[in-house]
Formats: structure tokens, C-alpha cells, sequence
């Protein structure tokens, strides 16, 4: 038996309170099936107010928008109108889901890859789109044309910025437009002029790095130049989301996990995870070669404190802190958060089914969910579930109170099925009947790979809020925010 | 002395001993390896000069670019060398984590890549991981480099291991020391140099230095990082320690200003492991024993390094004209004025008006008329006296209204009798569909 190797979750309210009404989740499960989703509207609404306090920190004006796809609740994008945030929204059906959901038009951006259908419901009611580029545009002020649509706003989604003097190997990315071919892109938007209203630029970057950040949003702020120069007025720098998420309690445990990974790699201690697995790392004549295949658990700034950290950091070449740039030029940030809003928003909650202790004196704990049910291990996130136990004392004494390594297995027919491949520490063994809750889920690892294989339903989703009787639950789409009183805000 | 070339005054660098009243350990004498007397300042020139060597008349012939995994001193002696016999040099890192180096390398001709940052959205498939770029750059057709390969050449060992290592040897008399410290980044010096040394006294104690995981000290690599060097092997080693920041920029106090040695922090962190390591052993020796620490470069390029993390070290003076040196009751008299107000007061009193935002962007977008003293440069001037004329009125400008209402504070309390602050500033100008102009 190796010494247990803890990642323990960060819990902050009201999850910590959730978790503790283990009777109620127990009951939830029992009546609705495993797994099962939980959301938590109320940290939702609170996590808008931390971005929002970054801008007046900075005296920023502009628009947090929710990039929808990180969750397909219909209660937290409800309880989300009711905030001053907007949406962004990635299909036809999220722009639908919106506006069913009380968003108007003026709050609602459409970005990703669009069908023809897409543009002419977000031109017909007034969303603003995010064009991918020129085709987009073109498309889209034909239809404006065609159809009699109303002019319609657009912000230009440029990429591949260029830094000063040295070169960033940024990683190819599928979407928007090379920042040397704005000139081109602002012609075709001159062109249709009558049909598109070009009122900002956007990036998106998938890195962590607030450098390659910082050296966009700069070029931003040079290709707005671009547009006034030619006569428009743009007033938005839309920089997408990737703010990202502190998932673990302790950095500590974090660095120790990923030391000891490490030195497994390298065969110079026993495997921590399922067949040897290591997470992208190998060795190579003693050598430890390739690159953690991980997202980075615990990060200590994360979220709207890793915006705040941005609009801190000089402009490369102009110098001045960005937030000092964005406001001396008059410009309105737009920021597309997903997973970063919905921290600590939610959680998944799976039923034990079996526990088999096996030749190497590890446990294999069979789940009654299976890997795309709860996507922490796709997603590269390594954390320590929560064992809730069923109508048993805290302290049994079977002889099981002592730290567990287990397996986490799904219920697919494939080798392959491991809600993750870690050997997961457990401060004790869980019994048949016993949940095991799976922290801060809410952003990408609830619903968005979540299938029908084997004919198996997927998870039902249910709404917690507190009332002055405690916990009260609905079914996701039976909630709307006038159920939890109490936090009611204005816009 | 007299050379020909710069680069034969790489290498036979100072042995000096600290002061036995500044380290304070009984029985041990202790000396610092000053590397940083290499002709482009660290220990870096000897690896630098000795694995470009013979691949260096091919790459002459052909003129091919010097390619090196650094963001620190290899790069800068790589970048000097490659100058000297007309190739590029091109260096590819991580992240330029400091500043002046990065600056000096573009002085010196270098071309930079940064590798790019972690994804936020993971993508478990992605072969396409940093170092995998970059090998793979290295292979593409028609491209000729020579990479020095720092991590994997055993030439980076080897020149402190027949230069660094007997020059403490001879410089002791002919015995190695009992202790040698030094930090370990690309693991070159400490290999090189443990290996010389246990030639003369197989008995020498090697500690190696690493940093805490979520520290940085530049030149030294955190446990988990020296794991993916080619030349590190945990048994040239007899210890590793870990070492902070905060400890590095200690030691390099000590050396800087009780010692005269103008080390960096690697120095500093060096000093530091070696009579932490020290103090327990040194009061039970019985005779005297020797220790050797490497001061790997000079202070002079890390001192935004050191602001960022001991900004006391540098406490300026806060002179009575400027806005920190506010009272709540000077703020307090400062006018600020609406927009339809200023329009007005503009019209018929024709005040000077001061844009205090950036020349970009008041290049982009300013009220006519208005001339442009950026912040920084405003509190400069002020802090030698009032720059405008008592005579004529002052409206400031900003694009909030919250630092020119300061400024105007300040211009009142030295003395200006008519200084106004545009408030909610050029962002509720814009609001109030007041004219700006392009010019």
C-alpha cells in the first residue's frame, strides 16, 4: 500500500453546505437516478459580482458575457438574466435557449462556427455576432440584404497577433481572422456598411499565458485604430474567456502529486495511475521527456483575479497597464468567461455499486455513471471526490477507517471506461449504496460530453437554493429565479 | 594582458574567500568561484564557447543560424559568439522572465521565439506540445542550425570539468575542496565540476541546489524540471536542497554589500545553501575544512527581478509635490467641473487644456485644442515646481476624472488659482456626445 496522495478539492460556500446535507443528496440520487447533476444559481449570480468588481476596480465599462456551452442548464442561464451579465451563445439552439430564458437581444452575442439559420435569428432579433471572418461577413450582409434584416452589429474576431521583437509561437487556432488581413476584412465591412455595424474586435486565445494575452489585446487596441481611421466609431474589445479555475485546496498537494508523477514516469516509484499511465510524461534513458498532459488544478490566480492580473500587466510595446489602455482610448472590454463563472457552481453525484479488492492490494470502486458523464479526467482536472455515506455512523467500525488507493470505474463495456485513471485516495472504503460527490462540475465536465451509449439516459440536472427552510431543489428546467428569494439583484 | 580574441579570456576566473566575520562559520573557509568574470559575464561563456567549438567551421561554411533552448546567460554568450563569426543566433524559451536580459539579447542581434503557453482548454491529443515545435523546427527541410543542445550535450559538462573544476583544485593548493554548492540548472557546472573534483578528493560533499516548484530564481531549475536534463543524474549529488527566492536575494545581499562580489541572485542563492549547509557541520570539525560556491553572474540585469520582490530595497524619497503626498483636506479643494460646465468655462474663459492620457491615445481621439502631458511625465514636471503660468486657468483631463482631480489638487496646494478637474473625464465627454477630434 503506497502513502495516500491527496488532492484535496477547494469547497467554498454554499457547495461546502450542500455537501454537508448528505441525507438530501442521498434522497435526490435515490429518487432521480445516478448520476445526478447538482447546480448552485446562487454562486452563479455571485461570481458575475467578482467580475463585475474587477471592471470598477478599473473603472471599465463593458459587458461580462457567460459563454454558454460550458453548461446547458437552463436554471443557472435563468438566474444569469437576472444578473447584469449577457450571453454567448455558440448554436442556434443556445441563441433559442436564450431568449427563452429572458435574455433580450441586446444582451446575447453569437461567436463559433454559424449556419445560415444562426445568422438570421441573431440578425432578426438584434444579437450581436462575433464574425469569424470574411466568408462570415459577406454571408451575413448578404442575408441582411436578402431578407430585409435590420443592420446588424458585428465585432471582427481577429488571431496570430504579433509581438514586439520577439516572435510568440502561438498554437494554430481554427478561428478568426490573421491580424495581417484585418485591412481586407475592414474593406468587405465598408462594403456591406448599410448592412453591418462593425462596433469592436475580439480575440480568443486558449493559452494561460497573460503574455500572448496581453500582446492581443494590444493588437486589439492598433486595429481599432485601424477602424476610426477609416471613419467608423468601434468602442468593444471583446478578449474572450480562459480565466480560468483553482480546482485544488492545497498547492502543496498539487506540487507533491505532480513530483510524484514525475519520479513514476521515470520508474522510480510505483505507478500512480491505471496500467501505468503518466499523463503524457515518459522517460527516456532516465530522462524525463514530453509535457504534463494536465490542466494546471491548482492555480493560485485564477478567474476574475487572473483578469485583474491582465488589465494590470503593461502593453508590450505602448506600456502603460492594459486596463489604462483600454480606458484612455474609450474602449468598452467584453469578456466571455465560461468555466471561470460557474466555479464552485455545481456538482456531480454518482451511486457506488460494488467494491473489489484486487490482487495489489487497490481497490477498483465501480460508479453508476461513466467517464462523459463527468468529464474532470477529459478535461485534464485531477481532484479528490467526496465520499457521502449512507445511513451509517461517520465512524463504523468494520475496520475501514483507514485511507484507501481506488479505481474508479464506469458502467460502459469498455477497458477504457475510468471516470479516472489516477488511483484515487479515499479516506476510507466506500461501501454499495454510498455516493461519491464530484466537486465544482458546472464548467465543461457536467453535460458536454454527456451521451446515450448503451441506451443509458443521461443525468438528470436539478436546481439547489436555499430558502429559510434550508435546501430546496427543483428540476433544472422547473426553476426561475423568483424561486430562491433572498438574492434577488438588479441589473 | 594581450589577446586576440575575446574568447581567450574565457575561463581562469577568480578564487576569492569570504570574510570568516560575514559568513560566521567556525573552521571552514569558504570561497566564492567568481564566474561572473567571464568576458560575457557567467559561467555560461565556458559551455557557451566549448560546445559551439566544433561544430563552428562547418557552420561558418554554411551559414547557419546558432540555435539554443535559453533564456538566460547561454543565450548571451551564444549570441556574442555567433556575432563574432557572422552567424545568427536564435533563442528559444519558455518565457524571457527577465527583462534586461531579454533587452540585452536583442542588442546583441539575437532573434527570440517564445514557446507558446499552456492551453486552457486541455486537448489530451495535442502533439503538439512545446518542445516538440521546436524539435521539429530544427528538422524541417533546408534548414540549417546548429543547436548546442545545452540540456543533452555532454560538451556543457565537460568544460567545467577540465576548466572550472582544476582551476579550484590548483587555486587550493593542489586538494579539492570538502564542500562544493552550486544551484543546478542545466546540471553542466555542477556535473563538470563534481567530476573534476572527486579526481583529487573522492571524498568532496556536492550539494546541489534546486527551487521550490512554485518559486523562480533564475538559472536554477525546480525538482520536477531538472528531471528532463539530459545531464542531470541525481548521484553526482551527494545532497539537494531546496532553496527560495526570498533566500537567493538574501545571499546576494550579503555578497553585494558586505563582500564587494556583485553576484545575482544564482550567486546569492549559492552563498546562501553553503553556510545554511554549513552552520550544522562547522562547530564539530576538528581542523579547518574548505568550501567552494559558484557566483554564477552579476546583479546588474536582474534588478527588476529584485524590485518586483523587494520593492523596500529601492523605497524612493516621496517628495512633497506629488499626489501621494495628498491630504485628505487638499483633495478635498479640488474643482472638478461637468462636461456642459467645461464647455462653457472653455468658451469664455479659454482655459489650457491637459490631456493626461497617452499619446496613443490622445493621437486616436482628443478635445480640440487640447495639448497632451501623459501621467508619468505630469508628475515628474510637477515635482520640480508649477509648469503653467498662474495667469491662465487649467482644465485637466483624464479618462475618468479620478487622477486629474488628484492632479488638480496638487497644482492648487502649489499655489495655481484656477485649476479644474474634467469630471467623469474624456469617457463622460464621449457620453455627452461632446466633439472629439483626429488629427
Amino acid at each position: 500500500m503506497v502513502a495516500p496522495l491527496y488532492l484535496e478539492p477547494k469547497l467554498d460556500p454554499p457547495l461546502t453546505s450542500l455537501l454537508a446535507s448528505a441525507s438530501l443528496l442521498h434522497r435526490l440520487v435515490d429518487g432521480l437516478g445516478s448520476p445526478l447533476n447538482v447546480v448552485v444559481p446562487e454562486r452563479f449570480a455571485e461570481n458575475v459580482t467578482r467580475f463585475r468588481s474587477v471592471y470598477r476596480r478599473h473603472h471599465l465599462e463593458g459587458t461580462v458575457y457567460f459563454a454558454h456551452k460550458a453548461n446547458r442548464s437552463s436554471a443557472l442561464v435563468r438566474r444569469l438574466a437576472s444578473t447584469p451579465a449577457a450571453v454567448d451563445v455558440a448554436s442556434l439552439e443556445e441563441l433559442q435557449h436564450a431568449l427563452a430564458c429572458g435574455f433580450t437581444p441586446d444582451r446575447i452575442g453569437a461567436t463559433g462556427p454559424k449556419e445560415p439559420e444562426f445568422l438570421w435569428l441573431a440578425a432578426r432579433t438584434g444579437a450581436t455576432v462575433n464574425v469569424d471572418g470574411r466568408s462570415e461577413l459577406e454571408a451575413l450582409a448578404a442575408l441582411v440584404h436578402r431578407h430585409g434584416l435590420p443592420r446588424t452589429q458585428v465585432l471582427l474576431r481577429l488571431s496570430d497577433f504579433s509581438g514586439p521583437a520577439v516572435r510568440i509561437l502561438t498554437h494554430r487556432s481554427r478561428f478568426g481572422v490573421p491580424e495581417s488581413e484585418l485591412s481586407a476584412l475592414l474593406d468587405a465591412a465598408e462594403r456591406h456598411r448599410d448592412a453591418v455595424e462593425v462596433v469592436g474586435v475580439s480575440y480568443h486565445l486558449d493559452t494561460t499565458s497573460l503574455e500572448e494575452k496581453a500582446v492581443a489585446l494590444e493588437g486589439c487596441v492598433r486595429a481599432m485604430d485601424e477602424c476610426r481611421a477609416r471613419g467608423m466609431r468601434p468602442r468593444v474589445i471583446d478578449i474572450g474567456g480562459g480565466f480560468g479555475v483553482n480546482y485544488l485546496a492545497h498547492g502543496a498537494q498539487w506540487e507533491h502529486y505532480t513530483s510524484q508523477l514525475a519520479l513514476a514516469a521515470l520508474g522510480r516509484r510505483q505507478a500512480l495511475a491505471w496500467r501505468n499511465h503518466s499523463y503524457g510524461l515518459s522517460s527516456e534513458g532516465g530522462t524525463l521527456r514530453g509535457t504534463l498532459q494536465l490542466y494546471p488544478s491548482y492555480r493560485p490566480v485564477a478567474g476574475a483575479d487572473y483578469l485583474d492580473e491582465l488589465l494590470r500587466s503593461p502593453a508590450p510595446t505602448l506600456g502603460r497597464p492594459l486596463a489604462t489602455l483600454l480606458l484612455e482610448n474609450l474602449y468598452d472590454l467584453h469578456v466571455e468567461p465560461g468555466r471561470a463563472l460557474l466555479d464552485q457552481c455545481g456538482l456531480t453525484l454518482s451511486r457506488v455499486l460494488e467494491t473489489r479488492r484486487e490482487a495489489d492490494g487497490t481497490h477498483v470502486v465501480r460508479l453508476a455513471m461513466n467517464a462523459d458523464d463527468c468529464t474532470l479526467e477529459e478535461h485534464g482536472i485531477l481532484l479528490d471526490p467526496i465520499l457521502l455515506r449512507r445511513d451509517r455512523p461517520p465512524e463504523a467500525a468494520d475496520g475501514s477507517a483507514a485511507p484507501f488507493g481506488v479505481y474508479l470505474h464506469g458502467n460502459l463495456c469498455l477497458e477504457s471506461d475510468l471516470i479516472t485513471r489516477r488511483l484515487v485516495f479515499l479516506p476510507r472504503l466506500p461501501a454499495p449504496g454510498d455516493l461519491l460527490a464530484f466537486p465544482n462540475t458546472a464548467g465543461y465536465c457536467m453535460d458536454f460530453n454527456a451521451h446515450h451509449a448503451q441506451r443509458r439516459p443521461s443525468a438528470r440536472k436539478v436546481a439547489a437554493y436555499r430558502n429559510a427552510d434550508g435546501w430546496q431543489w427543483r428540476l433544472d428546467d422547473q426553476y426561475w429565479p423568483i424561486h430562491s428569494t433572498g438574492d434577488a439583484d438588479e441589473i | 594582458m594581450k589577446y586576440d580574441s575575446i574568447l581567450e579570456t574565457v575561463g581562469d576566473t577568480p578564487l576569492v574567500r569570504i570574510a570568516p566575520e560575514v559568513h560566521g562559520l567556525p573552521n571552514i573557509d569558504l570561497y566564492a568561484k567568481l564566474e561572473f568574470c567571464n568576458p560575457f559575464g557567467s559561467l555560461k561563456d565556458r559551455a557557451a564557447w566549448n560546445m559551439v567549438r566544433p561544430g563552428l567551421g562547418s557552420a561558418v561554411e554554411k551559414g547557419s543560424q546558432i540555435v539554443e533552448l535559453s533564456s538566460g546567460n547561454t543565450a548571451k554568450a551564444l549570441a556574442a559568439i555567433a556575432g563574432m563569426h557572422g552567424l545568427g543566433f536564435k533563442s528559444v524559451t519558455n518565457r524571457m522572465k527577465i527583462p534586461e536580459i531579454k533587452e540585452l539579447l536583442l542588442l546583441l542581434g539575437a532573434e527570440i521565439e517564445e514557446l507558446p503557453g499552456q492551453s486552457e482548454c486541455l486537448d489530451p491529443t495535442d502533439s503538439e506540445d512545446p518542445l516538440t515545435l521546436f524539435h521539429r523546427s530544427l528538422a524541417e527541410p533546408g534548414s540549417a542550425y546548429l543547436h548546442t543542445d545545452q540540456y543533452y550535450n555532454d560538451r556543457n559538462p565537460e568544460a567545467h570539468e577540465s576548466g572550472t573544476g582544476p582551476e579550484i583544485v590548483a587555486d587550493l593548493g593542489g586538494r579539492a575542496p570538502d564542500w562544493f554548492v552550486a544551484g543546478v540548472g542545466t546540471a553542466g557546472s555542477s556535473t563538470g565540476v563534481a567530476r573534476a573534483l572527486r579526481k583529487h578528493g573522492p571524498e568532496v560533499e556536492v550539494v546541489g541546489l534546486v527551487a521550490e516548484k512554485s518559486d523562480f530564481i533564475p538559472g536554477i531549475r525546480n525538482i520536477d524540471e531538472v528531471q528532463e536534463v539530459g545531464i542531470f543524474d541525481p548521484l553526482t549529488y551527494d545532497t539537494i536542497e531546496k532553496i527560495t527566492s526570498t533566500e537567493a536575494i538574501d545571499g546576494m545581499l550579503t555578497l553585494v554589500r558586505r563582500c564587494g562580489i556583485l553576484a545575482g541572485p544564482t550567486g546569492g542563492a549559492a552563498y546562501f545553501g553553503a553556510v545554511r549547509h554549513l552552520r550544522e557541520v562547522a562547530p564539530r570539525l576538528t581542523g579547518t575544512a574548505t568550501a567552494v560556491f559558484i557566483v554564477c553572474d552579476r546583479v546588474e540585469s536582474y534588478l527588476s527581478y529584485i524590485k518586483k520582490r523587494r520593492p523596500d530595497l529601492f523605497g524612493r524619497q516621496r517628495t512633497s509635490a506629488s499626489v501621494g503626498s495628498l491630504s485628505p483636506e487638499d483633495a478635498s479643494r479640488a474643482a472638478g467641473i461637468g462636461v456642459a460646465e467645461a464647455q462653457e468655462w472653455m468658451a469664455k474663459e479659454n482655459p489650457l487644456v491637459v490631456d493626461m492620457r497617452s499619446p496613443y491615445a490622445y493621437a486616436a481621439l482628443h478635445i480640440e485644442g487640447s495639448m497632451n502631458i501623459v501621467d508619468e511625465l505630469f508628475e515628474d514636471l510637477v515635482r520640480g515646481g508649477l509648469p503653467f503660468s498662474k495667469a491662465r486657468p487649467v482644465l485637466l483631463a483624464c479618462p475618468v476624472g479620478e487622477q486629474s482631480l488628484k492632479y488638480a489638487a496638487l497644482l492648487t496646494r502649489l499655489g495655481h488659482p484656477d485649476v479644474r478637474s474634467l469630471a467623469g473625464g474624456i469617457i463622460a465627454w464621449r457620453d455627452a456626445g461632446a466633439p472629439l477630434v483626429r488629427e
